[in-house]
């Protein structure tokens, strides 16, 4: 029984690892269907940027918070402006573009030799709680409260400001959006930065678990990858559902096998909802749905 | 004109929209009427310059689109739209999973809060069932529910000149008669509506003057009556391509 509790602990606090590290891919596609695989190299760059502001120039955390996020969504606006737009609705060439541009971050710091064990960031909140049997570090349920919050921030934004329905409703019918004077342009550019930035939010509330590793930048491809796919982009829900998925399995799969098995949960997810659901556990995208 | 790759989708279609007056487009499926108010709006350039970025269909448009005298021919959108040129969209264009007051608030982006205020306020008052579905999603209202909205985000862009898109696409008589209706007392309230529409029957109570389009060509303009006294037009109307009813789905 303790150990269910565990598993049930350390699963949600990573499905909301999960799901702060593939919120900003998923909403940048879902909004504007532009899949950014700089997400990763935006990532690790804002670990670096946080890390960097408070280890180098003495700035206190929120400052150090505000400058990564910052930073992100220039580099955001910037991916967008030069490398995105000029190939803008040819998928395949956003794809390759955006990967390209991620693996020439994550690699250019490994280059730059910022690979060693001093790359760390502060927990929040120090401390642990004890849940039960089951003990947790204060900075994990920060993690989760965080991704919960998050998660209804985006909510809300969606539905109660001009800007969140202006870019649901060119996800949803384009061409009527178009003509009511939304500029498809700044919308997807938008989109572009606020998924920089929320990759941001996830580099300085999930880095802190760990060491600022480069490989982790290529993590968060994957994981974004596998949320988005198996969740699908038009619900919030859908994502936060497939974040919970992942994370109670890879805890699973951890517990049961061995903890390098949770890439292959990723892998083995995407793989399954491509083959079963290929719109998402909650997507509604029938054309796809009909290919199978 | 029109061109899509080598096909001539519009040819020397000349059409004028007076202050407060209602016009007809009429045709048949395929004529041009939605080529014709798309350009008119920009969203045929918007098209024409995605499809030359991404190297598919060669859409060329030529021609001038004015405003007041005022050449508008190069303005985006935006611009047109916040002059008061508003294209409401064919086939109840809504915004599926957004509520029937988040449709019409999206309908006034470019409007102030204040004018959005009113300009549903007046939208709800002329078409009242809007109020009842005010937090339905739109993708669960039926067809003519959907048309009312899609007038409503019109009417919530603050139009001077209103282009109306087959706004009687797949409604019932009744809907159709509710909707003609709805026309006249925009007109009444000033604004100017080119009404594009292929069951030209229902409209035309309304209609000051027309045109008719075929084959993405003007082949008759007149007053509503000049229209419907025209034998090829009484011919239409009764049996002829343009005209006739269709068998909605």
């Amino acid at each position: 029984m303790p150990e269910l509790l565990t598993v049930l602990v350390y699963g949600l606090v990573q499905a909301a690892v999960l799901l702060l590290v593939a919120l900003g891919f998923s909403v940048t596609f879902g909004l504007s269907g532009i899949p950014n695989f700089s997400h990763g190299g935006v990532y690790i760059l804002s670990g670096f940027v946080c890390w960097f502001s408070l280890r180098k120039l003495g700035w206190p955390y929120p400052l150090a918070v505000a400058a990564s996020v910052a930073v992100a969504a220039t580099v955001g606006l910037l991916v967008y402006a030069a490398v995105i737009r000029p190939v803008r609705r040819l998928v395949l060439a956003e794809v390759i573009a955006t990967f390209a541009v991620g693996v020439a971050m994550l690699e250019l710091f490994r280059w730059m030799g910022l690979v060693t064990y001093e790359f760390n960031l502060p927990a929040v909140v120090a401390g642990s709680v004890a849940l039960g049997d089951v003990v947790v570090d204060a900075h994990r349920l920060v993690v989760v409260a965080s991704a919960a919050g998050l998660g209804l921030a985006l909510w809300w934004f969606g539905r109660a400001t001009r800007t969140g329905l202006a870019l649901r409703a060119m996800a949803q019918e384009e061409y009527t959006a178009l003509s009511l004077g939304i500029r498809e342009d700044r919308m997807a550019a938008l989109s572009v930065v606020l998924g920089s930035a929320l990759a941001a939010v996830a580099a300085v509330l999930v880095l802190p678990l760990g060491l600022i590793s480069i490989n982790l930048g290529y993590d968060a491809m994957l994981v974004a990858l596998a949320v988005t796919v198996t969740g699908g982009t038009e619900r919030t829900a859908g994502l936060v559902l497939a974040a919970l998925l992942l994370g109670l399995s890879t805890v699973v799969a951890g517990v049961l096998i061995g903890p390098h098995w949770s890439e292959v949960v990723y892998l083995a997810a995407i793989v399954a909802v491509l083959a079963v659901r290929p719109s998402g556990i909650l997507g509604r995208l029938k054309e796809l749905e009909e290919r199978v | 004109m029109v061109f899509y790759e080598n096909a001539l989708a519009l040819n020397e279609v000349s059409v004028q929209l007076n202050p407060a007056e209602v016009v007809g487009v009429f045709g048949s499926n395929g004529a041009g009427k939605t080529t014709l108010l798309n350009t008119v709006a920009g969203l045929t350039l918007v098209y024409a310059r995605r499809e030359a970025r991404r190297g598919g269909v060669r859409v060329t448009v030529a021609g001038q689109v004015r405003l007041e005298g005022q050449d508008v021919t190069a303005w985006d959108v935006p611009e047109r739209v916040r002059r008061g040129l508003v294209l409401c969209r064919e086939r109840h264009a809504v915004f599926r999973d957004l509520t029937v007051s988040e449709n019409l608030r999206l309908g006034g982006y470019l409007r102030s809060r204040a004018e959005v205020e009113e300009s549903v306020a007046f939208a709800c008052e002329l078409m009242p069932p809007l109020r009842r579905l005010w937090r339905k999603p739109a993708g669960m209202l039926s067809g003519g529910e959907q048309q009312m909205v899609a007038i409503g985000m019109a009417l919530a862009a603050r139009p001077r000149w209103l282009l109306l898109d087959e706004p009687l696409l797949g409604l019932s008589p009744a809907l159709q008669a509710e909707i003609v209706r709805v026309v006249g007392e925009i007109r009444r309230h000033g604004v100017a509506v080119l009404v594009a529409e292929q069951y030209a029957r229902a409209v035309l109570p309304v209609v000051d003057r027309g045109y008719v389009v075929e084959s993405g060509a003007l082949v008759l303009s007149g007053t509503r009556s000049e229209l419907a006294s025209q034998a090829e037009v009484q011919a239409a109307y009764f049996g002829g391509s343009w005209a006739s009813p269709r068998t909605h789905p």
